[in-house]
């Protein structure tokens, strides 16, 4: 996988705990369970860590996604991307480099993921 | 949807080697079996979960979870440490009993919340029962949850 992509993913998963533990009903159903969720700078340091690793134009990219659209990293399932729920072109459809190579919707902008097949190993 | 329908014999580790939290979830991501990078980026959420707050909900037992781009579907591994491990806990004992949870971002996060609550429910019972230390295979843990989510 692309090393840009992968910390991208991070990047993406941290924004959606930082949006999840923000989210006063999420934290109470949380709560309810028995997890804490309070320790929010730490998630706030760890998410600029990250970011400092992308490349400038890549960060540049970023950026403007996550001010936008509060996410960077549109999964690819089923050749439609979930970002903007746009088939994405054949060409980029049949890439062999997929993941390893960034790619970006057409539509959306965002970064694309094609999610790993994941077989029910029995 | 049930727990025993998600857990497969292959995700259930019965003696947890590690002694550390870090040890333990990284024996359980590895139980996932995804690929090394996709394997790498679930530890470093699952791990900035934790920064968050412990998982470990107490009575011996901790879920770590957390949704990631990384999975498609609800993925579920579960793990037993004899010894047990200190996983900041809210009653402060050791955790002996691990749920790992991991789900996509894409659908309802309700449905993520209800796995999570089944599990916290399945799992006090499971701690309790005597049965547990007697399991030998994942498929008996996997009959005894059967038993215990009727």
């Amino acid at each position: 996988m692309n090393t840009q992509l992968q910390i991208l993913i991070a990047l993406q998963d941290i924004l959606l705990l930082i949006r999840d533990a923000k989210d006063p009903s999420r934290k109470k159903q949380e709560g309810r369970i028995g997890f804490k969720m309070s320790n929010l700078n730490s998630l706030e340091e760890t998410l600029q860590d990250l970011e400092e690793k992308l490349d400038p134009a890549v960060r540049g990219q970023y950026g403007r996604m996550k001010q936008r659209y509060g996410r960077v990293v549109a999964p690819v399932i089923n050749a439609v991307c979930h970002g903007c729920f746009v088939t994405i072109p054949s060409a980029i459809r049949g890439a062999e480099d997929r993941n390893k190579k960034l790619y970006r919707c057409e539509n959306c902008g965002m970064f694309l993921y094609w999610v790993e097949e994941q077989p029910i190993l029995r | 949807m049930n727990l025993s329908d998600i857990l497969l014999p292959k995700k259930i580790t019965l003696n947890l080697r590690s002694k550390t939290k870090e040890g333990v979830i990284e024996e359980l991501v590895k139980s996932l079996r995804l690929s090394a990078p996709a394997r790498e980026t679930l530890l470093t959420t699952l791990l900035t979960r934790e920064e968050l707050g412990s998982t470990g909900v107490g009575h011996g037992i901790a879920i770590p979870h957390c949704r990631s781009l990384v999975v498609s579907r609800v993925r579920l591994a579960v793990g037993i440490s004899k010894a047990g491990v200190p996983f900041k806990s809210i009653d402060r004992k050791r955790a002996k009993l691990f749920f790992l949870v991991v789900a996509p971002p894409v659908g309802d996060p309700s449905d993520y919340l209800i796995v999570l609550g089944q599990i916290a429910q399945v799992s006090k019972k499971l701690y309790k029962d005597k049965r547990l230390s007697k399991v030998k295979t994942p498929e008996q843990l996997i009959d005894l949850v059967k038993e215990l989510e009727k």
